[in-house]
């Protein structure tokens, strides 16, 4: 098990240190610089190159990597370079809109996905498993904007019962800041519900046809018993996974509900940086979704490794 | 996929969404909710990133503060008379060398005193700012003083125009020295308003400033409202929830006239924010192929696309209609008028289409994506071999502003910079645009030292000659701003600082 943990360790410092070379590097490699941004199109290069100097950036790229990535060691993730803000703040903030956003929609989706799932899986073959299959075909193929607009016309400019967009912070109302996320948890929620349909009921099929379901059939039990006392709790092992991998894209990838709903979230922060080559910002910010997904993914590779000895031993 | 993109295909998926909701109904409005709550909610299509405006002149920032925030030293009027700001009085010598300001006994929004020493730093840090706009007001100007607890003194190695408009502009904001490292989050002013809280991507907070010198403002709470998907932006003012979409882009216009937007609100049209908007060249061509370039470019095909309805006019001045130099379109104003026969014809007997050009197109602004929908198709029909490089605002910066040589050879940009923004004493800081030259430099710095209007105006439109003769710069249209008002918020006044939109005579 040490040797097992020691691979998966040294796999997780590695994936480290080239997820932070690479953000590093493809941020400069589009291009451009935010003292460019900043100071718009009527600057010239020498104030442009002014700004850069007093920003830090024309400074070797090997020092500016080592500066960031020592300043992430210590917790220092930095500040912005147009408003001096720190990013933690900056980061902090952000997450008072993207996990109440991400979780809720991918809870909105499994309360949808789980129950119409095993159900599509239950009537495979029959008018209604196939009609629940093509609506789920239909929601994945549906933009993400394309469910956000309509909702907003719908119940923000027709019926008027929620707003199209904005944000309400906690702190000013609790209240508002439920509606601000109802439209877009439940565009997120239908969007993520479409997809996990597929997986449910996919996971579902599998399990029916496993011997211990045929067992549980042979003791007495309906197909339904079967199914739900039996076959449902392995059918959702895959699905865990699924979501697992889900909350991490999440948090950092809304960013299409984000801007047509006017969050400031996480995902909008991150793209509006980019868009102004706040590299620290957006070096900072992304490095911290990478470190969470891979720390995630190390915990759960090493609870395999711990529940399971054939995975230790393939390893 | 960047904003700018996605804003355009939400657009289009907009337009379909109202169509597959299928319901009408009848939106004329009622008087917003937040007229009895003495506010207002109004639209911001792009976030600003950071309110120092003295090291950025995005117009995402210059939209708010100035004027409502930051006062200048005094306002130009929409008649051209001049308005005290922060100086109450102002004494100019007869050569127009020394200004001397009588600085108004006020407060700032965060109760200190305006003092001399605020006007002297802030004119001082104004004349060092990177943003080459901001700094050139300051061209001519030899000495900053304090002369008591009331003056201020500037004295000039010669007389400027550009000066004296620099003070009633951003050049003149006046901000406290204290609190000066608070200017990217919270700036500090003597304006009618004072800044709550400014989230990113989310809103500017603004409300009355208890400390300002002249009339409250009507609406005591203001609520600015980043919202940068122009659908989701239209949404919110269908639905009540916001009282103005100031700023309407051009990627907005058919979809607010297909939703009857239109007739449901107020649309107020304005000069000063509408950007003139021009093809640039790359100086390093050959002239003639310039020229050749110059008269494939139809501007009634631009001006129809920009919606004429807004009153966009052809030009081949480079001036906003309300800028005394400025001239429409016409025969003696435009050197090489439209001409595509032509134009394919010394294509090809030069053999220009040998030669490869790029067109260098920013792609998240709405406003110069259409333009170079219509250039790039119509130059290849003249012949030319042009492929279109598509680029954001980082990359398109570094290629325009710091490319040297020069990487690109067509473009189209607009702006509310003015001509001197050309001006160019040595070739080695040509600006982005590349253009240099020394007769254009001569003719804006003889037009700033001009003693009276008359003098100026004349020689600005020899200067303007200038710039239209060399064909790098090419205007095409002048095209107006548009803001759509709900119908019972009234009091909208033309922008006086640069393109701030003025909070304080709005009221319900």
């Amino acid at each position: 098990m040490a040797i097992y943990a020691f691979r998966k360790l040294a796999f997780f410092i590695g994936a480290l240190i080239v997820a932070s070379l690479a953000i590093f590097l493809l941020i400069r490699a589009a291009g451009g610089n935010v003292a460019a941004v900043v100071l718009g199109k009527d600057a010239s290069a020498e104030a442009i190159n002014a700004l850069a100097h007093q920003y830090g950036l024309d400074r070797p790229i090997a020092i500016q990597y080592l500066d960031w990535i020592t300043g992430m060691l210590s917790g220092d993730l930095g500040r912005s370079f147009r408003t001096n803000e720190s990013v933690a703040d900056l980061v902090t903030t952000r997450l008072s809109v993207s996990i109440p956003l991400a979780l809720s929609g991918l809870l909105l989706g499994l309360v949808i996905a789980v129950p119409l799932g095993t159900y599509a899986a239950r009537n495979v073959g029959r008018p209604s498993g196939t009609v629940l299959a093509l609506i789920s075909q239909v929601g994945v193929a549906v933009p993400a904007f394309w469910a956000g607009i309509l909702l907003s016309l719908l119940f923000g400019v027709h019926l008027g019962w929620l707003p199209t967009g904005g944000w309400t912070p906690w702190s000013t109302s609790f209240t508002g800041a439920v509606r601000s996320l109802v439209l877009p948890v439940l565009s997120l929620g239908i969007i993520m519900a479409a997809v996990m349909i597929r997986y449910v009921r996919s996971a579902v099929l599998d399990v029916m046809n496993q011997d211990y379901v045929r067992t549980a059939r042979a003791v007495g039990m309906t197909r339904t018993q079967a199914l739900l006392r039996v076959g449902l709790r392995n059918a959702l092992l895959p699905i865990i996974t699924v979501i697992g991998l889900q909350i991490a894209e999440l948090i950092g990838g809304t960013v299409i509900i984000e801007t047509v709903f006017s969050l400031p979230g996480l995902s909008r922060m991150i793209l509006a940086n980019v868009a102004a080559r706040e590299v620290i910002v957006v070096q900072s910010t992304v490095m911290l979704i990478i470190v969470f997904v891979i720390t995630v993914n190390l915990i759960v590779d090493l609870l395999y490794g711990f529940l399971d000895p054939r995975v230790r031993a393939s390893a | 996929m960047r904003i700018g993109n996605l804003g355009r295909r939400f657009g289009l998926m907009a337009a379909m969404a109202t169509l597959a909701v299928g319901a009408t109904q009848d939106l004329a409005q009622a008087t917003s909710p937040r007229a009895a709550e003495n506010k207002m909610v109004l639209v911001a299509r792009q976030d600003p990133g950071t309110l120092d405006y003295v090291k950025s002149n995005l117009t995402a920032l210059r939209l708010w503060i100035p004027a409502n925030v930051v006062e200048p030293l005094i306002y130009f009027n929409k008649d051209g008379s001049v308005s005290p700001g922060v100086a109450e009085s102002w004494e100019i010598s007869e050569d127009k060398r020394v200004y001397t300001f009588t600085i108004r006994q006020a407060k700032f929004s965060d109760g200190s005193p305006v003092t001399t020493d605020d006007v002297v730093y802030s004119l001082e840090t104004m004349s060092k700012s990177p943003v080459v706009q901001n700094a050139a007001a300051y061209a001519a100007v030899t000495s900053i003083e304090k002369l008591d607890d009331r003056k201020v003194r500037v004295t000039l190695s010669r007389p400027s125009q550009g000066f004296w408009a620099g003070m009633g502009s951003v050049s003149g904001l006046i901000q406290p020295k204290a609190a000066a490292g608070g200017i990217a989050t919270n700036p500090i002013g003597t304006g009618p308003y004072k800044l709550v809280s400014y989230t990113t991507n989310s809103s500017l907070e603004f409300t009355a400033n208890e400390n300002y010198w002249g009339e409250a403002p009507a609406v005591k709470n203001v609520s600015v409202r980043i919202i940068t998907d122009g659908t989701a932006g239209l949404n919110a003012m269908e639905a009540g929830e916001v009282d103005s979409l100031p700023v309407i882009t051009i990627d907005l216009w058919e979809q607010l006239m297909r939703r009857g937007l239109d007739k449901k609100f107020s649309l107020v049209t304005y000069p000063q924010i509408g950007e003139p908007t021009y093809a640039v060249v790359n100086q390093k061509l050959d002239p003639e192929l310039r020229q050749t370039i110059a008269r494939t470019l139809d501007r009634q095909q631009y001006n129809d696309a920009f919606g004429a309805s807004w009153g966009a006019q052809n030009t081949c001045t480079f001036a906003l209609p309300n800028q005394p130099w400025y001239s429409p379109a016409n025969e003696e104003t435009c050197p090489y008028p439209f001409d595509m026969e032509g134009a394919m014809a010394t294509v090809a007997e030069k053999g220009y289409g040998s030669k490869p050009l790029e067109y260098a197109s920013l792609s998240d602004v709405p406003d110069l994506l259409l333009p170079a929908d219509i250039m790039v198709p119509t130059l290849q029909a003249a012949g030319f071999n042009i492929t279109r490089n598509a680029m954001d605002l980082a990359r398109y910066a570094q290629t325009i502003f710091q490319g040297r040589p020069p990487q690109f050879d067509v473009t189209v940009m607009s702006g509310d910079a003015g001509p001197d923004q050309f001006v160019c004493p040595d070739e080695s800081k040509a600006g982005w645009s590349t253009y240099c030259s020394a007769e254009y430099t001569k003719a804006i710095a003889d037009a700033d030292q001009a003693l009276t209007q008359e003098d100026y105006v004349a020689k600005m439109k020899e200067a303007a000659a200038i710039l239209r003769k060399d064909a790098v710069i090419i205007p095409l249209i002048a095209k107006n701003g548009v803001g759509l008002f709900d119908p019972d918020l009234k009091g909208f006044r033309e922008p006086r600082v640069a393109v701030a939109i003025e909070l304080a005579p709005l009221h319900w």
